[in-house]
């Protein structure tokens, strides 16, 4: 992985766990009976994420103070769909966060909600390139759907209150098996694939980061989850890390294209 | 169809010699590391003689170029006159899409002026009736500028062995592929 793609992982992780924590925020206070739980802490950790990563999102840049040019090619770059999404995704957190007044409103959570996912397409549309063959697909939209639900359902656990716990534990374990599931599975079809794609395959197959991804973000959150019946404070600190290492990955070990030049495609 | 101008190249020409990238180099002197058109060496799996085989290869100019798609700033246009997709450094913010985005690894990062950049067909060299460098230096005319809308050779292919096939993008090139060794065998 090169130097420039560091800010995108942390990018890309913290502005889809953003949209995980408030999608499930907006079900958890108007999709379910109860009390709504922490909504104007758990909204300011989604602005924070959301500074956070739009400040790393400037270091993959070689020229950062051109960044608000990004939005110039909407009729085709994803790229420039994906800088709007997250804009218009991160103001309408702003806005949810200054006007809550122990739950923020219906309409805009959900508007928030459904922005954020929007935004998340653009990504995953924006990170499926043809220089990737293992990756010109629906898979970044995948993985970065199950960042959304892993992350962002780990981190409103710590805003859920008592009543609704088990209702998070629920999205959360889900979430973790779906992903386990996928993990594991995608890198060996790859190994179907042509050349380029099945060197992807084999990449992760034996990379110590893609094991160490599935152990620490997925299996162990998953264990403990299991045994204790809850979410411990502990877990999603686990699960984000684990969506770091895999982001690593992601970036990292996927064999571009051109890198076949000469050979059997 | 309108013009559309592109390499052939004639791998059964070619020498693998690297005078046109180093043309190339000459031209324009490019950063260490970063390189505009380089040689690639036919693996034996495709051509699996002592004799090799060669592909001189550098941006292919697509129909529907990716770099010009995904740029978030409008840094590439393509030129109605002849169909070369240029890239205007001073727009770029150096995001580097295009170098992920282009399956065939024209576009390249600078690390000194933080911006991609890539083959630009030498359109200034063409706007004064002059060969692109690269072709002008070829010692064996393996390296051609055609036009396809004329173009009419029988025996080139756009996607040979060894080369990605993608007809989303159509790239503007064609090959001749390498002559087959002949093999003279002593009977016994």
């Amino acid at each position: 992985m090169s130097q420039m793609e560091m800010p995108l992982v942390i990018f890309t992780v913290l502005s889809q766990t953003a949209v995980g924590l408030v999608a499930i925020s907006a079900i958890r206070q108007h999709a379910a009976d109860g009390p709504a739980g922490s909504v104007r802490p758990e909204w300011m950790t989604a602005v924070l994420l959301l500074i956070a990563g739009l400040v790393a999102s400037l270091f993959h840049l070689g020229h950062p103070l051109g960044a608000p040019m990004a939005i110039k090619h909407l009729g085709n770059a994803w790229l420039s769909r994906e800088a709007l999404g997250i804009g218009v995704f991160t103001a309408l957190v702003i806005v949810g966060f200054l006007s809550a007044r122990g739950r923020v409103n219906a309409g805009l959570s959900f508007a928030a909600a459904a922005v954020g996912l929007i935004a998340l397409f653009f990504t995953g549309m924006t990170y499926s390139p043809p220089g990737f063959p293992a990756l010109n697909n629906v898979m970044p939209f995948v993985f970065f759907l199950l960042t959304a639900a892993m992350v962002g359902a780990g981190f409103a656990s710590y805003f859920t209150p008592a009543e609704k716990m088990p209702m998070i534990t629920r999205i959360l374990a889900v979430s973790l098996i779906v992903g386990l599931v996928v993990y594991l599975v995608v890198p060996f079809l790859w190994l179907s694939g042509g050349t380029v794609m099945r060197q992807t395959g084999l990449n992760y197959i034996f990379s110590p980061l893609y094991w160490a991804r599935i152990v620490v973000g997925l299996v162990v959150p998953l264990i403990a989850i299991w045994r204790m019946r809850t979410v411990p404070a502990w877990v999603p600190v686990l699960v984000l890390a684990g969506e770091l290492i895999g982001r690593i990955a992601f970036f990292s070990l996927a064999v571009h294209a051109s890198a076949n030049m000469g050979g059997i495609y | 169809m309108k013009k559309q101008l592109a390499f052939y190249i004639d791998a059964k020409r070619c020498i693998g010699c690297f005078t046109c990238a180093m043309a190339c180099k000459n031209q324009y002197h490019q950063e260490s590391g970063v390189i505009w058109r380089d040689v690639y060496e036919l693996k034996e799996e495709i051509y699996p003689h002592r004799e090799r085989a060669f592909y001189s290869l550098a941006c292919n100019h697509c129909e529907n170029p990716t770099c010009l798609n995904v740029c978030p700033v409008v840094a590439y246009y393509k030129r109605e006159a002849d169909g070369v997709v240029v890239h205007e450094q001073d727009k770029c913010i150096g995001c580097g899409n295009c170098i992920r985005s282009c399956p065939y690894g024209a576009p390249r990062y600078n690390p000194v002026l933080k911006r991609a950049e890539k083959c630009s067909f030498c359109w200034q060299r063409l706007d004064d009736d002059r060969k692109p460098a690269c072709v002008l230096s070829c010692p064996t005319e393996a390296l051609q500028i055609v036009d396809l809308a004329e173009f009419d050779e029988a025996n080139a292919v756009q996607y040979p062995a060894g080369f990605p096939r993608y007809p989303s993008l159509n790239p503007s090139v064609r090959f001749r592929l390498p002559a087959m060794p002949k093999m003279i065998r002593r009977k016994l």
